[in-house]
């Protein structure tokens, strides 16, 4: 265990562990000789609702049973509040978990599902009665707690599991994929009430998801993971309009993707030709640097001025969204040619030659030397 | 009125009741029968008030339900960890623990029951084993005891305890433990208050199934401790085949089936209870 010195523990100021709430430091782990966590570092402030965002086998998962404390990590530390718990087993570290697919109790009934965490830390039948009253209320169940688990929907059924999680008092709340069971009109509903619960309570809480939307619906920061690694950890903005990285650029949101090489400089910007025309994009990547350029489709308009990026195509989708139109062009290799027009009245068509327009300074641009995923 | 589809698939269901009706609940109803009537044909329970009278079947019946409840008990203690283990054992290893239950089920119990008295010989294995181990001095008799009985019938009937609870392991979602730790559940509470209620629809199937077959077991107690401890079942068999008493046979089945079939109906009851909620 890499076990960080005593005296810097007791030297953290309140504002420090407000700020480090939950740090997560240089945590390794592997299965059966595969490292799948490489020296993670992962920091929540208090109060504040991160995501974890990545395909499955990212190691998000991972990450948040060793927070819970249902794995133990090979090496480095999980902090709460400025207490090592790394070796505390999950029933001593006061940290509730809401499970993908609920895990209530099947022989339990609501109101008993919801005590279980009260009456496992000691408290009796008779006192536990009031706070699962108030957490029932809470999700608005209270009408519920005498029902089977057996008879609920997956919405209800979603309730009283955080209800459960939310009555003892978590100093820190994971939730894994909850919402990837329901269907989307109550997921919307579930997402939007769920923030404002942990929100007015003040209840720092991870969510676990690979729905990027969800991630940005229901969070101030998002930590977008691949192959065990954090790739970006930003708010929502930030992560959709300046993407860190190629995957983070192609896992939050969509975008026209094209790729090039880099053939000279103009002062704060390189030239870059790609396979449809010479293109512009800020930065200064030396010449010959084989590049990925990025534009998110609603950037993109099909008139244009001088001194805007241009490319020339054949449409060869136009599918309607109800509230936009994503236009398709042809694509090439690993690229893509995608636009977003508002309104679905535009008169295009497949097969009509158009262009697409954008700004120098909208345009993404990275290193496709050192790219090795996709 | 023409019969819907649903009637027509229900008479699917008479051959079965037809050969059971016959075979089965015919003949045990005409004992049954027998077993309230004396010498001369008349009701009587006659027969029950001398058998509870008489010491020597009182302390067969007494044994009796000693061996099936310690053959259950037993059966339990080595099944229990032994199903947790395959709950989570995968592929190969699973089919391996299946095909250990369930092989030994094809032996036919003579088979074991001589492979065992190599066993429980004065000079056999498990006596060499503890005499080395400097557990005993002298070679224990173990062949033709009620230990030996025990043993025995619980490996016999191992399987019938292990399949039911790994069934109910198996169908527990692997979450729930974890819930109930995240709920500040340590592992003592864990188990009591989650994997156990869980399980005990299977516990108490195996059980019954176990109790219902050791009470009423026959070949391995005559196999193994033979004449000279007597159990309700080989009573019946003596009454019947050498006796000549079918007064006597016939009303220690009837007192075999009632334990039997209280055994069986209770735990069904009990076991519907525990699983009414899930």
């Amino acid at each position: 265990m890499l076990n960080r010195p005593a005296h810097e523990q007791r030297a953290a100021s309140p504002a420090m562990t407000d700020e480090r709430y939950l740090d997560v430091v240089a945590v390794r782990k592997s299965f059966k000789g595969v490292t799948v966590m490489d020296g993670m570092n992962f920091r929540v402030a208090r109060g504040e609702l991160v995501s974890l965002l990545g395909p499955s086998g990212c190691g998000k998962t991972t990450l948040l049973r060793i927070v819970a404390g249902l794995m133990q990590a090979d090496d480095g530390s999980v902090i709460l509040a400025g207490r090592n718990i790394s070796s505390l087993p999950p029933h001593k570290r006061n940290i509730s978990v809401v499970f993908q697919n609920y895990a209530l109790f099947p022989h339990l009934s609501v109101a008993e599902n919801v005590a279980f965490g009260l009456r496992a830390r000691g408290m009796s039948k008779a006192d536990a009665v009031q706070p699962v009253r108030e957490a029932l209320a809470l999700v608005r169940m209270q009408d519920f707690a005498d029902r089977s688990i057996g008879g609920l929907s997956g919405g209800q059924q979603q309730r009283i599991a955080v209800a459960r999680a939310l009555v003892v008092r978590p100093d820190l709340l994971l939730l894994d994929e909850p919402f990837s069971a329901l269907d989307r009109k109550l997921r919307e509903t579930m997402q939007v009430e769920l923030k404002s619960l942990l929100r007015d309570r003040g209840i720092t809480g991870i969510f676990v998801t690979h729905d990027q939307e969800e991630a940005m619906g229901v969070s101030d920061r998002i930590a977008v993971m691949n192959a065990g690694r954090i790739e970006q950890f930003a708010d929502p903005s930030t992560l959709y309009a300046s993407p860190a990285t190629p995957f983070v650029m192609d896992f939050v949101g969509l975008s026209t993707r094209l790729s090039g090489r880099v053939t000279g400089q103009e002062g704060a910007r390189v030239v870059v030709e790609t396979a449809l025309g010479t293109l512009r994009a800020p930065g200064g990547l030396a010449t010959g640097t084989p590049v990925l350029i990025g534009v998110r489709p609603e950037l993109i308009r099909l008139e244009g001025g001088a001194g805007m990026n241009r490319v020339d195509l054949v449409l060869e989708d136009v599918a309607i969204l109800g509230s936009k139109t994503m236009l398709q062009g042809r694509p090439d290799g690993g690229d893509r040619l995608l636009c977003e027009l508002a309104g679905i009245r535009n008169g295009k068509a497949r097969g009509d030659a158009i262009s697409f327009h954008w700004a120098v300074e909208d345009t993404l641009i990275y290193d496709a030397s050192a790219e090795v995923t996709t | 009125m023409t019969a819907t589809r649903a009637d027509r698939i229900g008479l699917l269901v008479l051959p079965g009741l037809a050969y059971l009706g016959l075979i089965y609940a015919l003949p045990l109803f005409l004992l049954l029968l027998k077993s309230f009537r004396d010498a001369t044909g008349a009701f009587s329970v006659a027969e029950f008030v001398q058998i509870f009278g008489d010491p020597l079947q009182r302390s067969i019946m007494a044994r009796t339900l000693r061996v099936a409840f310690l053959v259950t008990l037993l059966a339990l203690v080595i099944a229990w960890p032994t199903a947790i283990v395959m709950r989570r054992a995968k592929g190969g290893w699973l089919s391996l623990f299946l095909v250990a239950m369930i092989l030994p089920m094809s032996l036919g119990v003579v088979v074991k029951a001589f492979a065992w008295s190599i066993l429980f010989r004065t000079n056999g294995f498990i006596n060499q084993a503890m005499m080395a181990l400097g557990l005993t001095d002298a070679p224990v008799r173990l062949l033709f005891t009620e230990t030996a009985l025990v043993i025995g019938a619980a490996n016999v009937f191992l399987p019938f305890m292990v399949l039911p609870i790994y069934a109910v392991l198996q169908q527990q979602d692997p979450n729930l433990p974890d819930a109930a730790a995240t709920l500040g559940a340590g592992p003592y509470q864990r188990f009591f208050k989650v994997i156990l209620p869980l399980a005990l629809p299977g516990v108490v199937a195996g059980c019954a199934f176990v109790f219902s077959m050791a009470v009423s077991m026959y070949v391995i107690p005559s196999l193994i401790i033979g004449e000279r401890q007597q159990t309700v079942a080989m009573q019946i068999a003596r009454s019947f085949l050498f006796l000549r008493n079918e007064q006597l046979g016939s009303s220690l089945s009837t007192i075999l089936l009632l334990i039997a079939v209280s055994v069986v109906l209770g735990s069904s009851w009990l076991a519907a209870r525990l699983g009414a909620r899930q």
